[in-house]
Formats: C-alpha cells, sequence, structure tokens
C-alpha cells in the first residue's frame, strides 16, 4: 500500500523515523522507517496492533520522546536538534495532551487543571474561548470540583478541555477514551470532533478501538514501525474491513 | 529513587543518633584511661601517701606542719619520704604592646610544684639533657610543652606570679611529667622547696609526703605503722588507694561531661526517631497495595507486621553498627580539636568498650523498632478490598480524637514540666527534661491538626509571587498534613531546644545587666582572671593589692571580700567574707539596721529568704565546718535583703581563722569624689599590673565580661544542637524524595504540559520551605514557653528578667528557611530529571 499524501500544510510531520529499543537479540524496531503528515485543522487516528509502534510515534511527534533516526516537524521546527528547555517550551507554546490516565492534579479544581498549562506559561486564558470550550464539554458546574470529586467521563473532559484552552497548534490524544465506558467515551469523542469541526483544531489521536476511530477525518494504520495503509472518512465498518485485510 | 536510596536516608538519621551516643562513651573512656595512666606516672614509686585529713569541706589540700615528715622518716621501714607542695603559680610574659599577658592554655590550670630530686616519689623529670631542677630561690624549671610553645630556653628569665607579686626566676631545666612533654595543656614549674613554701604561703608546710619502702616492707603494713606515729587529722593510705580515690574524683568531673554529651545525643536519638518513623509511614503507604494483595491471598495481619518490622530490622542493625564506627571517629575528632584548641590530650589508641557498642547498638536498634512498629500495626489493618481499590491512604485518624490524643499527651508532659520548675515531687531536672520530651510527642499528634492553616498563612505570598508553581508548592504541603506535621516536628524540636536556649541566655544577661548595675556602687571590682577548680569560688590574689589600691588619692574606699565553702549545719554552702566597716558603701546587700555592724567574732548574717528557708530566727546558734575547722558554732546575728554576694556573711577577720588565707577573692573600688572613671582606671592599673593574674573592670565592662561568658556557652548549646537541625533537614530530605515518587505522575504532567525543569526545582524547593518555617513556627512557640516557664521558675535565682532575643529567633527563622531550601536541592533535582514518558505511564 501507498504512504498517503495529504493536501493542506502538515501541523506535524515525521519522515523516516526509526526507534530502537534494546540490542542484539532483544533488539526491538519500535518505528522503523515511518514517515507521515498531519494536516492542518483535521483529526487524524493513528491505529495497529499492540507493538505496533503506535504510541512511540504519538511520543516522537509531541517531542516527549526522541528518535534515533529521521526528522520530526512540528509546524516548522524539527525536534531532534531541540535542547529539553526548548522542548519544554515548544510543548508549552504548541502542543496540547489527553492522556488515558487522566492526569489531573489532585490538589487543583477543575477550572485550575484546565488553565494549568496556561498558568505555567504565565498567559492569560481568552475568557471567550474558555468559555467555549467549557460549554462544549458541558462543565460549567463541575468548576470548583476536584478531580476526586469526579467521575472519570468528566476527569477525561477536564484534560481535554486542559488541552484545547491553550489554542494549541496540535492535540495528541493516547487512547482518551480507553478508561471510559461507552457512552462518557462516545461524548468525549463527539467533543474532540466538534473541536476540529468548529474550532479547526488539530488533533492527533492513538487508538486500538475501530468505533472510536471512526470519529476522525482520517486513519492510518501502523504495523511493524511502519505505515501499511490510510483511510480517510473511515466508518466503523470500513476500519474493521481494512484491519482484517491486513491481518491477512 | 530507589528503595536503596530511601533506606539510605533512614539509615542516615539511625547513624547520627548512635554517633553521638557511642561518641561520647568513646571519648570519656579514653580520657578516662588517660587519666589512668597520669595517675599511675604519679604514684609509680609511692608506697604510701600521706596528707591532713581535712573536713571534707572544700577540694583543696590542707596544709601540715613540715615537722611531721620526720615523724615520718622516723618509722621502721620507710627508706625514704619527700614533703610535697602545690599552688598555682602563672608564667607571665608580654604582649606585642609590652603588657603583661598570662600563659595559659585554654582553660588548663597552672601548676607550681617544689621540685624533688627524689625521681622515684616525683611525676616530674628534667628531660635528659635540658639543664637541671632548681636549687637556688631564683631558679625555676618548666615543663618542655610549655617551653617549646612560648620559646624559651635554658637561661631564660621569666616572669612568674604565686599568691603575692610577679617575681622573675631563671629557667634552669625543662621537665617532663612521667614520659609526656607536657600535662592536659597545663603548665607545670618547679621551685626549690623552701621558695615554693615561701610563694605559696606556705612557710613550714607541705600538702603532701610521699614515701617509698624498703623492698620487702608491704605499702599497707607501712600505712598502718605510719599512722601510728602521726598526730591527729593527718593519715597515710597506701599510693593504690590514693591513685584509686582521685581517680575516682576525675570519673566524677567526666560523669558529669558524660550525661551533658548524651542529653545531646538524646535530643539527636529523639529527633532521628521521628523521620524513621515518619520514612517508615510513607514506605508502607506506598506499598499498601502490596502488603494488601498479600492480605487478599491469605496473610495474617500479623505477618504484614512482621515483614515491616524485619525490614526495619535489617536496616536498624547495619546502620547502627555504622553509627558506632562513625562514634570511634567522632570522638578521635573532638580529641583533634582539642588538641587544637591548645589541651595537649596526650595520644594514644581511643578507647571502645564493649559496653560503647553495645549500648550504640541497642539505642539504635531500639529506637527504629519502636518507631516502625506504628506503621506496622497500621498497614496490617488496611482491608484488602481498600486497598487493592488503589486508596492508598491508610486508616486515618478522626480530628477528634488526634485532638484529645495531643492535648492529653502535651498536659501529661506540661504537668512534669511545672512539676519539676515549682514542685518539690521527684528529681527537678529528670521532670522537667522528660516533661518537654512529652510535650514535643503531644504538640507533634496536634501538630497535623494545624498544617493546612499554618501551611496556608505561611505560604499565602506563594501564588501571588510564582503564580501556578507556587500554588502547586503550596497545595502539595496541604494535600498530607500528616506527613508535613511529622516532618516538619522534627525540625521543631531542634528550634525549640535553640529558642529555649537563647531566651534562657538573655534572660540571664538581662539580669546580670540590672544586678550590676544595683548590687554595686562601687566604681570597679578587681578580680582573678583565672579560673579555678571550684567554679563557685574565685582564683584568689595578694593580699597586698587591696591596701595599695586603698592608699592611692583618687580612691575612696577599696575593700576585699573572700569566699569559701561550708557546711552550715551540715548543709553546703558559700560564705563570703566582707569588711563589715566598709560593706555598706561597697555592697547594696541592703541589710538590716545594725547587721553589718553586728559582724564580730563568730557572728554571721544570712539573706531573709534563707532564713525563712531555714525556719531560723535572729540569734539563732548555727555550726560551720570549713576545710579547717570544724563545727565551730556561730550566733546569726541580722539579715539582710539582696543575695548576688550569697546567702552567708561573715568578716574578714573570722574568715581568715576559719579558712587558710591564701588571698583575696575580689575587690570592690569606689573612686574618691571628683574623680573621673579615666584618671581612677589609670591609677589603679600602677597598682594592678604588679599582679598580672588579676584584672581590673568597671561596671560595663564586668557585664561584658559576664556576656561574653553566656555568649561562648550559648555558641556551644547552638552548635550541639545544630546536629539536631542537621537531622532534621535530612527527614526533610527523605519525606520530600519519598513524596515526588507518590507524586511521579503529577511531575511527569506539569512536564509534558509545559513546566520547565527550573520551575520543577522551584516547586519543590518551595514546598520544603513551607515545611520548614512550619516546623520552625512551632518550635520557635515551644521554645517561647519553656524558656518563659524556667526563667518564672528561676525568678528568684536572679533571673528577674524575661527577655527575648527577637534578632536570633528571626535568625531561626532565617535557618530554617535556607534549611528548607538546602534539603530540597537533591529532591527537586531528582524530580526534574524524571523521564517524562515514564513519568506518565508510572504506576
Amino acid at each position: 500500500m501507498q504512504p498517503t499524501t495529504t493536501q493542506g500544510p502538515s501541523a506535524a510531520r515525521i519522515i523516516d523515523g526509526v526507534k530502537i529499543y534494546g540490542e542484539g537479540n532483544t533488539e526491538v524496531r519500535a518505528l522503523d522507517g515511518v514517515s507521515a503528515e498531519f494536516e492542518v485543522g483535521k483529526f487524524t487516528a493513528i491505529m495497529g496492533p499492540s507493538g505496533s509502534g503506535k504510541s512511540t510515534l504519538l511520543h516522537a511527534l509531541a517531542g516527549l520522546d526522541t528518535i534515533d533516526a529521521g526528522e520530526v516537524f512540528i509546524g516548522d521546527t524539527e525536534l531532534g536538534s531541540l535542547k529539553d528547555k526548548a522542548l519544554t517550551e515548544l510543548r508549552r507554546e504548541s502542543v496540547g495532551f489527553v492522556f488515558q490516565a487522566y492526569n489531573l492534579i489532585p490538589t487543583l479544581s477543575a477550572r485550575e487543571n484546565i488553565l494549568l498549562p496556561l498558568s505555567i506559561a504565565g498567559r492569560e486564558a481568552d475568557k471567550a474561548w474558555f468559555d467555549n470550550v467549557i460549554e462544549a464539554v458541558g462543565l460549567l458546574d463541575r468548576l470548583s470540583h476536584r478531580p476526586t470529586e469526579l467521575s472519570g467521563g468528566q476527569q477525561q473532559r477536564v484534560a481535554a478541555a486542559r488541552a484545547l484552552v491553550s489554542q494549541p497548534e496540535i492535540i495528541f490524544a493516547d487512547e482518551p477514551s480507553g478508561n471510559l465506558d461507552s457512552t462518557s467515551g462516545a461524548e468525549l469523542l463527539s467533543f474532540m470532533r466538534k473541536a476540529v469541526r468548529d474550532f479547526g483544531q488539530t488533533i492527533v489521536m492513538v487508538t486500538h478501538d475501530p468505533s472510536a476511530a471512526a470519529y476522525a477525518d482520517r486513519v492510518i494504520f501502523l504495523d511493524d514501525g511502519k505505515v501499511v495503509a490510510s483511510m480517510d472518512d473511515p466508518t466503523t465498518d470500513g476500519i474493521f474491513e481494512a484491519m482484517k485485510d491486513l491481518g491477512n | 529513587m530507589s528503595s536503596h536510596t530511601r533506606l539510605a536516608l533512614t539509615a542516615i538519621a539511625i547513624i547520627l543518633g548512635v554517633a553521638f551516643v557511642s561518641g561520647t562513651y568513646v571519648f570519656t573512656d579514653t580520657i578516662k584511661g588517660q587519666f589512668d595512666s597520669l595517675f599511675t606516672d604519679i604514684y609509680q614509686g609511692v608506697d604510701v601517701a600521706i596528707a591532713a585529713e581535712g573536713t571534707g569541706v572544700g577540694s583543696a589540700d590542707v596544709p601540715f606542719d613540715e615537722s611531721v615528715l620526720d615523724i615520718v622518716t622516723a618509722v621502721d621501714g620507710v627508706e625514704i619520704a619527700t614533703g610535697g607542695v602545690t599552688g598555682f603559680a602563672t608564667i607571665i610574659t608580654t604582649d606585642d604592646a609590652g603588657d603583661p599577658k598570662i600563659v595559659q592554655n585554654g582553660g588548663a590550670p597552672t601548676l607550681g610544684f617544689a621540685w624533688s630530686d627524689v625521681s622515684r616519689l616525683s611525676p616530674l623529670s628534667i628531660k635528659d639533657g635540658n639543664g637541671r631542677g632548681p636549687t637556688t630561690s631564683s631558679e625555676v624549671a618548666i615543663d618542655v610543652g610549655t617551653a617549646a610553645a612560648q620559646g624559651f630556653k635554658l637561661g631564660d628569665v621569666v616572669k612568674i606570679q604565686a599568691t603575692g607579686e610577679a617575681e622573675d626566676f631563671t629557667i634552669v631545666g625543662l621537665m617532663s611529667f612521667g614520659d609526656q612533654d607536657s600535662l592536659l595543656g597545663a603548665t607545670l614549674s618547679a621551685f626549690e622547696m623552701t621558695e615554693a613554701q615561701r610563694i605559696f604561703g606556705l612557710e613550714g608546710q607541705f600538702n603532701s609526703i610521699g614515701v617509698a619502702a624498703i623492698s620487702g616492707v608491704s605499702a599497707a603494713d607501712l600505712a598502718r605503722d605510719i599512722n601510728e606515729a602521726l598526730p591527729a587529722g593527718i593519715i597515710a593510705i597506701t599510693g593504690q588507694s590514693q591513685q584509686a580515690a582521685d581517680l575516682s574524683e576525675v570519673n566524677d568531673s567526666l560523669g558529669i561531661i558524660n550525661i551533658a554529651l548524651l542529653s545531646f545525643a538524646a535530643v539527636a536519638v529523639f529527633v532521628g526517631s521521628f523521620i524513621i518513623q515518619n520514612t517508615f509511614r510513607i514506605i508502607v503507604t506506598q506499598r499498601t497495595r502490596e502488603l494488601a494483595m498479600l492480605r487478599a491471598i491469605g496473610a495474617t495481619g500479623r505477618q504484614v507486621i512482621v515483614m515491616v518490622v524485619v525490614e526495619a530490622l535489617i536496616v536498624a542493625l547495619f546502620a547502627s553498627a555504622l553509627g558506632v564506627v562513625v562514634g570511634i571517629g567522632l570522638a578521635g575528632a573532638i580529641r583533634s580539636a582539642m588538641n587544637a584548641a591548645g589541651l595537649a590530650v596526650p595520644p594514644g589508641s581511643l578507647v571502645v568498650l564493649s559496653r560503647t557498642v553495645f549500648v550504640g547498638m541497642a539505642t539504635g536498634v531500639i529506637v527504629t523498632m519502636l518507631a516502625a512498629l506504628l506503621p506496622a500495626y497500621r498497614a496490617s489493618k488496611v482491608s484488602p478490598v481498600a486497598a487493592m481499590r488503589g486508596e492508598t491512604r491508610v486508616r486515618k485518624t478522626t480530628m477528634r480524637k488526634r485532638a484529645i490524643t495531643g492535648v492529653s499527651i502535651s498536659a501529661l508532659g506540661l504537668v512534669f514540666l511545672m512539676t519539676g520548675l515549682f514542685g518539690s515531687v521527684g528529681n527537678a531536672i529528670a521532670n522537667v527534661g522528660g516533661g518537654a520530651l512529652i510535650m514535643f510527642i503531644g504538640v507533634s499528634v496536634l501538630a497535623p491538626l494545624a498544617a493546612r492553616p499554618i501551611a496556608n498563612v505561611i505560604g499565602a505570598p506563594l501564588p501571588k509571587i510564582f503564580g501556578i508553581t507556587g500554588t502547586l508548592a503550596k497545595e502539595n504541603t496541604k494535600r498530607a498534613p500528616r506527613r508535613t506535621a511529622s516532618t516538619a516536628s522534627a525540625l521543631m524540636i531542634g528550634i525549640a531546644l535553640v529558642t529555649f536556649v537563647a531566651i534562657f541566655a538573655a534572660t540571664i544577661k538581662a539580669s546580670i545587666a540590672e544586678t550590676v548595675d544595683e548590687a554595686f556602687p562601687s566604681d570597679f571590682t578587681i578580680q582573678s582572671s583565672q579560673l579555678g577548680e571550684d567554679p563557685n569560688i574565685p582564683m584568689t590574689f595578694s593580699r597586698d593589692l587591696v591596701g595599695q589600691v586603698d592608699a592611692l588619692d583618687e580612691v575612696a574606699v577599696a575593700g576585699a571580700f573572700q569566699f569559701g565553702e561550708a557546711l552550715i549545719n551540715d548543709e553546703k554552702g558559700f560564705i563570703t567574707a566582707v569588711d563589715p566597716a566598709k560593706a555598706e558603701s561597697l555592697l547594696t546587700i541592703e541589710p538590716a539596721p545594725g547587721a553589718l555592724d553586728s559582724l564580730t567574732a563568730n557572728t554571721i548574717i544570712v539573706s531573709e529568704k534563707l532564713l525563712k528557708a531555714r525556719n531560723w530566727t535572729v540569734g539563732e546558734s548555727v555550726t560551720i565546718t570549713t576545710p579547717l575547722v570544724e563545727d565551730v558554732p556561730f550566733t546569726v546575728t541580722g539579715t539582710f535583703a539582696r543575695t548576688e554576694f550569697g546567702d552567708y556573711l561573715i568578716s574578714t577577720e573570722v574568715f581568715t581563722q576559719q579558712y587558710e588565707p591564701t588571698g583575696d577573692g575580689f575587690v570592690a573600688v569606689k573612686l574618691a569624689p571628683g574623680v573621673s572613671l579615666e584618671e581612677g582606671r589609670v591609677a589603679i592599673l600602677e597598682v594592678t599590673d604588679n599582679y598580672p593574674t588579676t584584672e581590673l573592670q568597671d561596671k560595663s565592662e564586668l557585664v561584658a565580661d559576664a556576656e561574653k561568658q553566656i555568649d561562648g556557652a550559648l555558641a556551644l548549646f547552638q552548635g550541639l544542637l545544630g546536629l539536631a537541625i542537621f537531622i532534621a533537614v535530612i527527614g526533610i530530605v527523605n519525606t520530600l524524595a519519598l513524596s515526588i515518587i507518590e507524586r511521579t505522575r503529577e511531575i511527569g504532567l506539569v512536564r509534558a504540559v509545559g513546566m520547565s525543569r527550573r520551575k520543577v526545582r522551584k516547586m519543590i524547593r518551595w514546598e520544603s520551605v513551607i515545611v520548614s518555617l512550619f516546623g520552625a513556627t512551632l518550635g520557635i512557640g515551644m521554645g517561647l514557653f519553656f524558656g518563659w516557664a524556667v526563667a518564672r521558675a528561676l525568678e528568684d535565682e536572679g533571673l528577674g528578667k524575661f527577655a527575648v532575643p527577637f534578632g536570633q529567633l528571626m535568625a531561626y527563622v532565617v535557618i530554617a528557611f535556607f534549611a528548607g531550601l538546602i534539603a530540597a536541592v537533591w529532591p527537586a533535582f531528582k524530580a526534574a530529571r524524571l523521564n517524562v514518558l515514564e513519568a506518565i505511564a508510572y504506576e
């Protein structure tokens, strides 16, 4: 299958990325010459079986991990040459995260958690945008609660709002609905799609769940550290079909 | 942080406590051993030692007539006997400005002897090739160590002052003491016998006689035979018994040092136990899930306890053993420090008794086990299901229960403290110490209740200054109030103790200033600048001095005072002797009308307080025992109000009959009208310069001198208690490092969303500072209370002026602040270096 090309400008891309864990017999090539681009204003899902390298790819793109060969760009910035300080700044200014385990700070209220990246950067939130986001995630009456007083779905929506509120160039989500029941998961994913459609946010999401991936504009399939297929405007059934093909 | 590091930090707390305990024993045992060999040198050839029996009062040797020597020599079995004369003889040099300067190493004594050529009866000998013993009145031999330190050579002329004015002597020999060049830093000088008797005011007298037996005659038999020949009041004992008696005297004073050092060790161990307990509690909490899993698959609560306790035991054994080793090194370091300070401690191997090892190990193990037991018990009570669900909080004590327990314990401590201070039940010092200890525990139980509100106040400015970093730091200290509180408690103890000592010192200083001002109508005082054996009795100086000062035109009146220990109706007391005619104008003792005039033969006046305490009345008949006389009847003929000069006053004339008239202890001088302080000083110095061991001071110098001494003692205490603060800092490091493990994911998250390493470090640092300042707040509060209570208790002992050294207390807060910063360095570094990816994925 051909590596796909995208039409619009890319928010992030990786070129011939290689990531190797271990040595000798235990060597694992988590990324094996992977190349991909993620278009601005699109919701992209990365799928693949366990060990296909999808999480490694996400971490490399997000500047949380370094690769052994190849290049990674966020916008026009190549990450390989950046020191920790510059990487930290890049994450702070340009990247948002949603993790599978919500990773909220228990001592801070929902509002403070949402504003955390802005607070760290020492920036003020855009009031209108903040209200927009809060309304979209439906947390208006929960803002003063601590994370322990929120349900799992609410916690993950706080995490999503935290990623959105600083209007980063790109948001990376790692199995965001993985810990949620199907209703909460659907709510969260709808919200993410809404953020892309209505606000023009760029999102890259790793998932192993075809129904989650179906919320995306585009899916790319990874196996053995390489992109093996891609699909635009996917449906759950279409993804199942593609996975079956790949399995063969 | 691996579990190794975690346990290593716990171990440091144990090691320090144990090291202090064992170091104390090694140090005192070593000194004891050195005195042992010293006395062996002294009594090497002495089979029988003879001394006046005395009355059991005072420690000085009572002299006796030299004719006793002839009686002793005539006894069958005596090969040779020599008389001994000892006293204080101070060598005087000049400083760079040409002013006289006394030669003294630290507080070591300046000893003078009569030279004896009978080397087997004397520890003093001329070192080979260094001259000879003194044979004429103008010759002296001094010890090799002092000569080397001062650059004295044979033939040099030095000034030496004994009881009279300083006189010139020519150095004709350099001496060893036993086989040492020096005697523990003391200066030694030996004179020809008659000269020694003259300069020590012992004409025709000896302090002691040493006897060597003819070979084949046993020392015990000879002592018995000599005793039969001796007049009443003079006794002979074997050299061995004398050696044992001297050694036990040294042991008594070393015992005091031992107790003092061990109380600091106890503080170190006590503070350490807080840290050990805290560490084990955090470790157990972090392993709750693991322990609960064990419970779920069938482990009993008891097995869980055993697991935790065994882990503690292994750490305790290892750390205690290391602590003993460090303690031995510590003792060696103290000895080197003493050598550097001029006290020549003879080299020799450190004495490590099996008792030292045992006590050190036992302390470490028992304290650690006790500290680990409570967390272990709590861990065993965790419900398996709750723990598996991830509720890492161990059963929480309710606020109410904690408040009740804490208040009860504190109240119990308070009762002990107050009983010790104001009551008369049991041992006062033990009650005060024990009460303070219990109060510390009580307050540390209560501390978690105060942790949130106080952290809120202390941390209030942080969010404004540092934004979210400050908020996170503040919130982190509030999330686990128990942990914050017990971490701070360790610091609290150290700060409370230094605060107490500082307040106590400030109160003494303020009271002294007040006392000197009120009690001395005189302009100048003259005292010896040297320290005697007994701190209650000043060293004396020549009786000639007061007359010479009194004769000056610039001086209106100069009067001398003498001091001595006595038994009054068999109770120990200190007697002050005054010239009744001069006392009124030189002292403000507020005597009852006619009291001073009543001081004549065998009358005594006492303080009103003492009169009341003893249930005496004026006219009461009392008996007095001094070093020279026993049960002399005296009549109480009056009272006085102020006790700065003691509770008992007699006249100088009577004093000289009851005590050896060696010299004056104190001279007060009032200037003639119109003479300025400076004119007076110049005139009096003309006289006192001939007595270099004396020191002329006006009132402000007297106060400054006393303050300097107090500051010296204060510095020593602060240095030792600094150890407690050091241990507390280790506790903060430990707790921070452990809480960072707990918060690995959070730290990973803030790093992922863009917090720089610098800000992570800042967050941890401020968290640490809040905890330290919390500890300092509690500590200063408790220290203030202790200081106030003790000052109140001693109000009648001359501590009338309670003073709080605010500057110093502020300094402690600043120290706590920096202690917090320093404690955070390593944990902050660790937190900042966490790998973001691993941190986020951390379970």
